[in-house]
């Protein structure tokens, strides 16, 4: 393992950003967003969790993949792309976990080209949680707020330095370009290192234990809810509005639209949100999802037992972002103790 | 490098279009150099493109073994369609697909056919039917009941007048909902209608598109006269936006329509939330 | 203030059980200190559900806009409305959308709520369990003891600059008056109107390219009460779904332009934002501005009293046609 002092960090930036462009945590009037790096800006490693988080590092809110001219009847198409290599700073393990849940709606056959290129172009590295809040509950999905298995680099920060591991071949291949920033890590500094990592789990696990967070089972006792009177104590309260599922990590969801200056313009996709009305409103009127409580389902009954049927994990990393940040309390961690509790009432 | 980007569609032409009712026309579209523009099975739906307008869903009419072109039968109900309704033949377009599962010829192999359609709901059976007409061996006897709301509203004229009653082993009943001035066949709804007719459940398989209240009748009635949910498939309608089970928008439970579907047993649909 | 919730609970018990009302709107306690949520209590015992209802420091969405869901479906609703709640309701009822008699309000005389942000930035956060409001001060529980400080440190930055902490309309008012001290709330208007345009531009710019077009400001807006929003419509879609900065300032400045003479500055849009947009500014900017061309005009206040932007009068000031 290496090693890099703090106070080389800002060389690691200007040598990262040199080689492709580098995403970093960055604060602006309080919010701290993945951004990508300019010299003089606030770069924030200590915040936990970003708003909005990576995700739309490798799947952008709006991204145009084709450009388009009508000119006499005549339709002239081509695709469009925005390439180029780039590295991600600072995902926490949750973030990283859930590209590995978007890896598996994208990459599943037919694989998805715009964001597979994305996926490949991209080196990730993850910084480990020290101090998880009263919101992260990732250890609930077997995460750990310490170690996160998909990203190619993993660093913890131990103070006046940070640890650092490459875990992949792009990780290594990173690694040896900021050579000359690195340091050897001493044996008894990686054995801190894991120490603080097992610490922080056990406290993480414990806590969320202590809550309740418990989604074991959730996906089966949910197979059965789809009728249940539950969701009636949940959509009531909801907005309808598109934070939880903007700034959820899991989220993939999309639309497509064109726009144009008269006749020649661009098709973009763009994150789209379950919880908006006129997500399945359909051009003749009907609309399957007629109300806020058809939607909330949706959106529970998709991480919690749909996507978990599809692909036999939860589409919820326990990042805590729909906790913090619901104006309503809406969060996935209080659904899960109800429909936990309703499984462990009827036994 | 455009790599498999799966949201990019092909340029093709409109080579014909005609006038099916006062809301309905079908279109036949070819690739520039001719041919149609994807290889696909009856009941499966292509995307098509109508820069700057946007893009929607559509299932193709046409059967698999006409190698020349792709029809579809579009009813103008949006932005898309309307866009649709006021090009003219030769406009180009954009198509990407098939998308979906198509009926599952296997299961239907040596099986007597009923269709049951109700106005538009008639161009992914249509695809069915002539594909079945054209491998007339595979198959039964062919029972197809159709109805609209007035003899207008019929569509596929020169087909379910002359084409498919003249077949071998294949019958054709029409029906409109309300008496019309000369139209002299049976008036009713097609749901009763298919029940007045009768048909046995043994070795046969319905198959069914229309609108959603047309479609609910028709299952009670064809539980009625014994066919088991097994027996009995229909085919989907939900909006739909990438067409390859990635934008999330168009789930029954943990299926996606756009590539579990849109065709479905009834007795799987019992099976599945029903948001459709 | 635990007081207060106990008559809240036996109030809505006593209104649910004499038939009075079928749906009580109140808050309930979820797991985590800073979440206090809008909870939904129906039938003629409320199902023993009243017990739940609470009332503390955190209680701050605001329950009259739940009304636009809600009185379609039922014959009588009652909710717990704060000083700004009730400026939203008379909103509602101005524009509208509730009819008066179809219900009943429980009026909060409201000392301020705390914001989690300022929890949080105080380092205060970590391992807290609870907490309660003791007169001017705030109790941080923690398993290690407890830690006391001044209440109006934490307070909303709205809840500082209030004007109307005792409900204006009401039917039955819980409780004591409480003391009416605003701070000047044009004091951040002020410093955004010393810039020049393009500074304001940049600002605002700035602001903006954080949006996540989740609307959630719209939605939480008691103002924003239109049954079909132009921006909901599909076809033809008026706003571009693209995240592009031109297209966030086109939905910003119409949200704010729509709401202008109408919003009651309740500061609900600015508390839901997940991006700190001070939207509040934006519509204190308006607000303002009307103060000065058609005199002083407070949305909710009476909802007899005329409104300005949507009164015509033919010695009308019309600031905005001059060149
Ligand atoms: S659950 Fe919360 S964040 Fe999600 S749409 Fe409803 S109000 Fe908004
Ligand atoms: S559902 Fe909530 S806690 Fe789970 S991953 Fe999404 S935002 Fe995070
Ligand atoms: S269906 Fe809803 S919850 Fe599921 S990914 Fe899409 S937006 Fe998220
Ligand atoms: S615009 Fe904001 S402050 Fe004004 S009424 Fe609406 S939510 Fe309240
Ligand atoms: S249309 Fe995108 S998932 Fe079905």
């Amino acid at each position: 393992m290496k090693k890099i002092v703090k106070d080389k960090l800002p060389s690691l930036w200007e040598q990262l950003s040199s080689q492709a462009t580098l995403f970093l945590p960055v604060e602006q009037d309080g919010v701290v967003n993945f951004a990508p790096w300019e010299e003089g800006d606030s770069v924030n490693l200590e915040a936990l969790n970003t708003v909005v988080p990576p995700k739309n590092v490798v799947f952008p809110q709006t991204e145009t993949y084709m450009r388009f001219k009508v000119e006499n009847d005549k339709l002239h198409i081509e695709p469009f792309e925005q390439n180029g290599p780039y590295v991600l700073f600072g995902a926490r393990p949750c973030d990283v976990a859930g590209i590995t849940l978007l890896d598996k709606v994208f990459l599943q056959e037919p694989e998805d080209g715009l964001y597979s290129r994305r996926r490949r172009e991209g080196t990730v590295i993850s910084v480990a949680c020290n101090e998880p809040d009263a919101a992260c509950f990732c250890t609930s999905f077997e995460l750990e707020p310490g170690m996160a298995p998909g990203a190619d680099i993993m660093v913890w920060d131990m103070g006046d330095y940070l640890l650092w591991k490459a875990q992949s071949e792009k990780g290594e291949k990173l690694t040896g370009s900021v050579e000359n920033l690195l340091q050897e890590a001493a044996e008894e500094e990686q054995k801190a290192a894991m120490e603080l990592k097992e610490r922080v789990t056990a406290k993480e696990a414990a806590a969320a234990q202590e809550m309740g967070w418990d989604p074991s089972g959730v996906k089966e006792t949910l197979k059965d809810m789809f009728d249940s009177d539950i969701w009636e104590q949940f959509f009531r309260r909801c907005l309808g509005c598109g934070i939880c599922t903007y700034i959820c990590p899991t989220c993939h969801c999309f639309d497509i639209q064109d726009y144009s200056k008269d006749q020649e313009g661009g098709r973009f996709r763009c994150w789209d949100s379950c919880m908006f009305a006129d997500f399945t409103l359909m051009g003749s009127g009907e609309n399957p999802r007629p109300t806020r409580k058809e939607r909330v389902r949706q959106r529970f009954m998709h991480k919690l037992c749909y996507y978990p049927s599809n692909f036999g994990l939860y589409a919820c990393v326990g990042c805590g972002r729909c906790v913090r940040k619901c104006p309503v309390n809406l969060d996935i961690a209080q659904v899960i103790k109800e429909v936990g509790g309703v499984k462990s009432g009827s036994e | 490098m455009a790599q498999n980007n799966l949201l990019l569609p092909q340029v093709a032409v409109v080579e014909e279009i005609s006038t099916e009712t006062s809301d309905i026309k079908t279109f036949k579209v070819a690739s520039q150099g001719g041919g149609s523009p994807l290889e696909f099975l009856p009941g499966q739906c292509a995307m098509l493109s109508l820069p700057p307008v946007g893009e929607a869903i559509f299932s193709i009419t046409s059967s698999p073994t006409e190698k020349d072109y792709l029809e579809f039968s579009i009813k103008k109900t949006g932005s898309v369609t309307n866009f649709l309704h006021e090009i003219e033949e030769g406009y180009q377009l954009g198509v990407r697909g098939p998308y979906g599962n198509g009926f599952p010829l296997e299961m239907l192999k040596g099986k007597d056919l009923l269709f049951i359609g109700g106005g538009i709901g008639l161009a992914p059976l249509r695809s069915l039917i002539n594909y079945c007409l054209a491998n007339r061996g595979d198959y039964g006897q062919v029972d197809i009941v159709y109805g609209a709301r007035t003899p207008d509203d019929l569509v596929q004229r020169a087909e379910i007048f002359d084409n498919w009653p003249r077949a071998s082993n294949t019958n054709v009943y029409l029906t409109v909902d309300v008496e019309w001035e000369g139209w002299d066949g049976h008036v009713g709804f097609v749901p009763q209608y298919m029940e007045e007719i009768g048909f046995a459940p043994e070795n046969r398989i319905a198959v069914t598109c229309g609108p959603p209240i047309m479609i609910k009748f028709v299952l009670e009635g064809l539980e009625r006269m014994g066919f088991k949910p097994e027996q009995v498939i229909t085919t989907l309608e939900l909006k739909m936006k990438c067409g390859v089970g990635k934008c999330g928008r168009c789930n029954l439970g943990d299926r996606y329509v756009c590539k579990d579907g849109p065709v479905f047993t009834y007795a799987e649909l019992l099976n599945l939330p029903p948001e459709y | 203030m635990k007081q207060l919730a106990e008559i809240m609970k036996d109030i809505a018990a006593q209104s649910l059980s004499r038939g009075e009302v079928d749906l009580v709107i109140g808050w309930q306690k979820g797991p985590l200190w800073w979440q206090s949520y809008p909870a939904f209590i129906e039938g003629n015992e409320g199902n023993g559900e009243t017990g739940s209802l609470t009332w503390d420091s955190f209680c701050v969405p605001n329950l009259s806009r739940y009304l636009l869901e809600e009185l379609p479906e039922r014959k009588k609703v009652a909710l717990f409305v704060k000083g700004c709640d009730a400026l939203g309701f008379n909103q509602i009822l101005q524009d509208k959308r509730a009819e008066r008699e179809k219900v009943v309000l429980y009026g909060i005389p409201c000392t301020g709520l705390v914001d989690p942000d300022k929890v949080e930035s105080a380092g205060l956060g970590r391992g807290l369990l609870e907490v309660k409001r003791d007169g001017d001060e705030l109790v941080f529980v923690y398993d290690s003891g407890e830690q006391k400080a001044q209440a109006r440190d934490f307070l909303y930055d709205k809840c500082l600059t209030c004007r109307y902490p005792n409900p204006v309309v009401y039917d039955q008012m819980l409780g004591e008056a409480a003391p009416v001290q605003p701070e000047e709330r044009f004091e951040s208007v002020q410093e955004l109107e010393k810039m020049d345009a393009d500074e304001r531009f940049a600002y605002w710019a700035r602001q903006f390219s954080r949006c996540i077009r989740c609307f959630a400001c719209r939605n939480a807006c008691p103002a924003c009460s239109c049954r079909e929003c132009i921006f909901d419509i599909p076809e033809p879609r008026w706003l571009g779904k693209a995240n592009e900065l031109s297209e966030t300032q086109f939905y910003q400045i119409i949200r704010a332009y729509h709401v202008a003479g109408r919003c009651v500055d309740c500061g609900e849009c600015t508390r839901v934002c997940p991006v700190n947009i001070p939207l509040q500014e934006l519509n204190r900017k308006f607000i303002k501005d009307i103060n000065e061309l058609y005199g002083e005009y407070d949305a909710g206040v009476d909802p007899e009293q005329e409104a300005p932007l949507v009164t015509y009068k033919t010695d009308d000031p019309a600031a905005f046609t001059e060149s």
